[in-house]
């Protein structure tokens, strides 16, 4: 059913991409924003989507780039890896050569191959997987930290801080989540810890019962799950009903608020790794007054590394005076850029030389506070 | 008892659980099938939808102030069931009835349409986000050693059980001993001769489709309160294992799409227990295609019968 649904979609991208011609106005520059704005995890493409239109708003109103203005087009790939490459598609066919995004690894690694062939730039503000910069793309980049940070980190944080006698790993079998697991257990069998539990389960399921009680009958005190909310916060509740008193943690995949929608109680005390948040950034502190003037939520873990993939663009626009993508990416590797995330330097690969997470302790109301040490 | 023995019987709980949900869902499926031969894809949707009603019944009621929770979760039932059951007819009448006698592929078609149309038209009504629903019916009994595996039993399963086995017996008895379940068997039988003798086919497969959706829709309240969470495309996947138990136990039988049902969900706890949870579906389809080789019917099912 899935299958044919998609072949429809293809039919009908193919119909569209017949029918637009590539008209790009002069005075108006296009920024294609590419994510998911439907399905399980539409919120993080709200996340991704209110930064780069902030961000765009903010430079038209001092003047646009270069004598042009900035607009965002949105495309919807639904986190899903083939509604991904014909979004790719359509955005080379509709002439549109930058792009933020896109936002799920799995949909960004297929996309990035054709952005580089048809020459488009392209920056993801909350792709972490290392395989997406590990071909030689020249027109790849992102301002978000990667897996192999983030999964060495949250496993010095088990190492030096939890330090836990029976650990379970668990992930989602997807790019994101299994290359974040696989990261963990590599770190921490190196400290000596050998998780006794190392499985996959299928996102979409709804029934965790049958892992729970595994869990319990390990007796492990410590989960690491790679991977998104509705699965974990399922996997929390249902622990909670079985009695299970292990201690959760999850990357900033699992941190939003509706994982205490649907964990209730359950989520309280999770640890979470997120980037740094920027909104507590004193430095920041106009621009959340600005979101929050819009009714926008600037929490989130994507929001702000959007807002600087925008500025990135247009301060490489700016420096080479070029729009072209492979001039800009040049400008790119070889400058440094002020953004909301702080400084950023790209290295070779497109990936920043330096980003910092911190380990949060969720609350049940939706909300974290920085976990102790 | 021993460790091992206590920790299987608690994977058969669970698996029981889940195995009778399944059947509920696969009710719909096989009966159809048996009364017009055709699969009606879009019964997951007509489940998820029963999900998002009895949700929105019992979020509105808890937020107007009503405390009794057994008055709450009845008018949720009863609302669910008739806007489900309003579903299941209409689309009955929309989608299939003006296809009848057609080639046997294109009601497959517009079923799959139908699906499609659902799950979107839920997506733009409530969103893409799961939208969850604080636990109503917590605790439950744990027995077992505490040192070596306590095992749990929560109210919910228990009445997840109880209203299986209720609505299961209920329309055992409904088709064997009513006058429409009568009616539906000799659907199921003839279609042509019943026809002739006088009974109308048409209100008789209508009566097929608004009892299947009314079981998926009691499955839909049960599975909504027993995980709290609901998102548009839970039909999807739940439809796809209630098929599959349907195919299982063989299609067309109704104690075949129990029996499935519940073998299907046991056998996923079991797998989920012993080996990596990610080998589940893995077994589980395994287990349909050999059964499907040996007899290729289901368990249950008849063989096929060339008509000449």
């Amino acid at each position: 059913m899935k299958q044919f649904s998609r072949t429809l979609l293809s039919v009908g991208t193919a119909l569209a991409i017949m029918g637009s011609a590539a008209a790009v106005q002069a005075e108006t520059l296009k920024i294609a924003l590419a994510g998911p704005a439907t399905g399980p995890v539409a919120q993080y493409g709200d996340m991704q989507k209110i930064g780069v239109m902030m961000a765009i708003d903010q430079v038209n109103q001092a003047g646009g780039v270069n004598g042009m203005d900035l607009e965002g087009v949105i495309y919807d790939d639904a986190c899903d890896p083939k509604q991904a490459v014909a979004v790719a598609n359509k955005i080379v066919n509709d002439g549109i050569r930058h792009v933020v995004g896109h936002l799920c690894s799995s949909s960004t690694e297929p996309a990035a191959d054709i952005y580089e062939e048809e020459g488009v730039l392209m920056i993801t503000a909350a792709s972490t997987s290392p395989t997406i910069t590990e071909k030689g793309h020249q027109l790849v980049f992102r301002t978000i930290g990667l897996d192999s940070l983030q999964g060495p980190f949250a496993a010095q944080y088990i190492i030096n801080s939890v330090k836990p006698e029976r650990m379970a790993i668990i992930h989602d079998k997807q790019q994101y989540g299994e290359g974040l697991a696989t990261a963990v257990k590599n770190e921490v069998e190196k400290a000596g810890i050998t998780p006794v539990m190392f499985e996959g389960v299928t996102p979409g399921d709804k029934d965790f019962s049958a892992l729970v009680a595994k869990l319990k009958k390990e007796n492990v005190d410590f989960v690491y799950y790679g991977g998104y909310h509705p699965e974990l916060g399922l996997i929390l509740r249902q622990s909670r009903e079985k009695g299970l008193e292990a201690q959760f943690m999850g990357p900033e995949g699992v941190g939003n608020p509706d994982i205490s929608k649907i964990a209730g109680e359950a989520s309280e005390g999770l640890l979470v790794t997120l980037p740094q948040s920027f909104d507590q950034d004193p430095a920041n502190q106009a621009l959340v007054e600005a979101f929050k003037a819009k009714g926008e939520d600037p929490s989130g873990p994507f929001v702000f590394p959007a807002y600087s993939a925008v500025q990135v663009m247009v301060e490489a626009i700016k420096g080479g005076g070029e729009t072209d993508p492979f001039k800009m990416a040049d400008y790119i590797r070889e400058n440094t850029f002020e953004t909301t995330t702080g400084t950023l330097d790209f290295d070779e690969k497109g990936d920043l030389t330096e980003f910092s997470f911190v380990v949060y302790n969720w609350h049940a109301d939706g909300t974290k506070t920085p976990a102790a040490q | 008892m021993t460790e091992a023995s206590l920790y299987l019987l608690q994977q058969l709980i669970n698996g029981l659980t889940i195995g009778s949900t399944y059947a509920l869902i696969a009710i719909g499926y096989t009966m159809v099938y048996g009364i017009i031969g055709m699969i009606n894809f879009a019964h997951g949707e007509i489940y998820m939808i029963g999900s998002y009603i009895s949700f929105i019944v019992i979020a509105g009621l808890l937020g107007m102030g009503m405390v009794a929770l057994p008055v709450i979760l009845l008018i949720a039932l009863i609302v669910a069931v008739l806007i489900a059951s309003t579903y299941g007819w209409t689309i009955e009448r929309v989608a299939y009835r003006p296809l009848r006698g057609s080639n046997r592929l294109i009601p497959l078609i517009s079923a799959i349409g139908m699906s499609i149309f659902l799950q979107n038209y839920v997506v733009l009504a409530q969103g893409a986000r799961d939208i969850a629903l604080p636990p109503q019916i917590s605790g439950g009994w744990n027995f077992g050693d505490p040192q070596l595996f306590e095992v749990s039993l929560s109210y919910m399963q228990l009445i997840i059980w109880a209203a299986t086995f209720v609505c299961m017996t209920a329309l055992t008895l409904f088709i064997s001993r009513s006058r429409i379940g009568r009616a539906c068997r000799a659907c199921a039988e003839d279609r042509g001769m019943t026809n002739l003798l006088g009974i109308d086919t048409d209100r008789t497969i209508a009566m097929t489709f608004i009892i299947g959706a009314a079981l998926a829709a009691v499955a839909g309240l049960l599975l909504g309160l027993y995980y709290g969470v609901v998102n548009p495309f839970v039909g999807f996947i739940a439809g796809l294992k209630a098929f599959t138990a349907a195919v299982l136990g063989g299609i067309g039988s109704i104690p075949g799409a129990m029996l499935g049902g519940l073998i299907l969900g046991v056998t996923e706890a079991l797998t989920s227990a012993y080996f990596p949870s990610e080998y589940k579906d893995v077994v589980s389809f395994g287990l349909l295609v050999l059964i499907l080789l040996f007899r290729p019917s289901g368990l249950l099912g008849k063989p096929e019968v060339e008509k000449v």
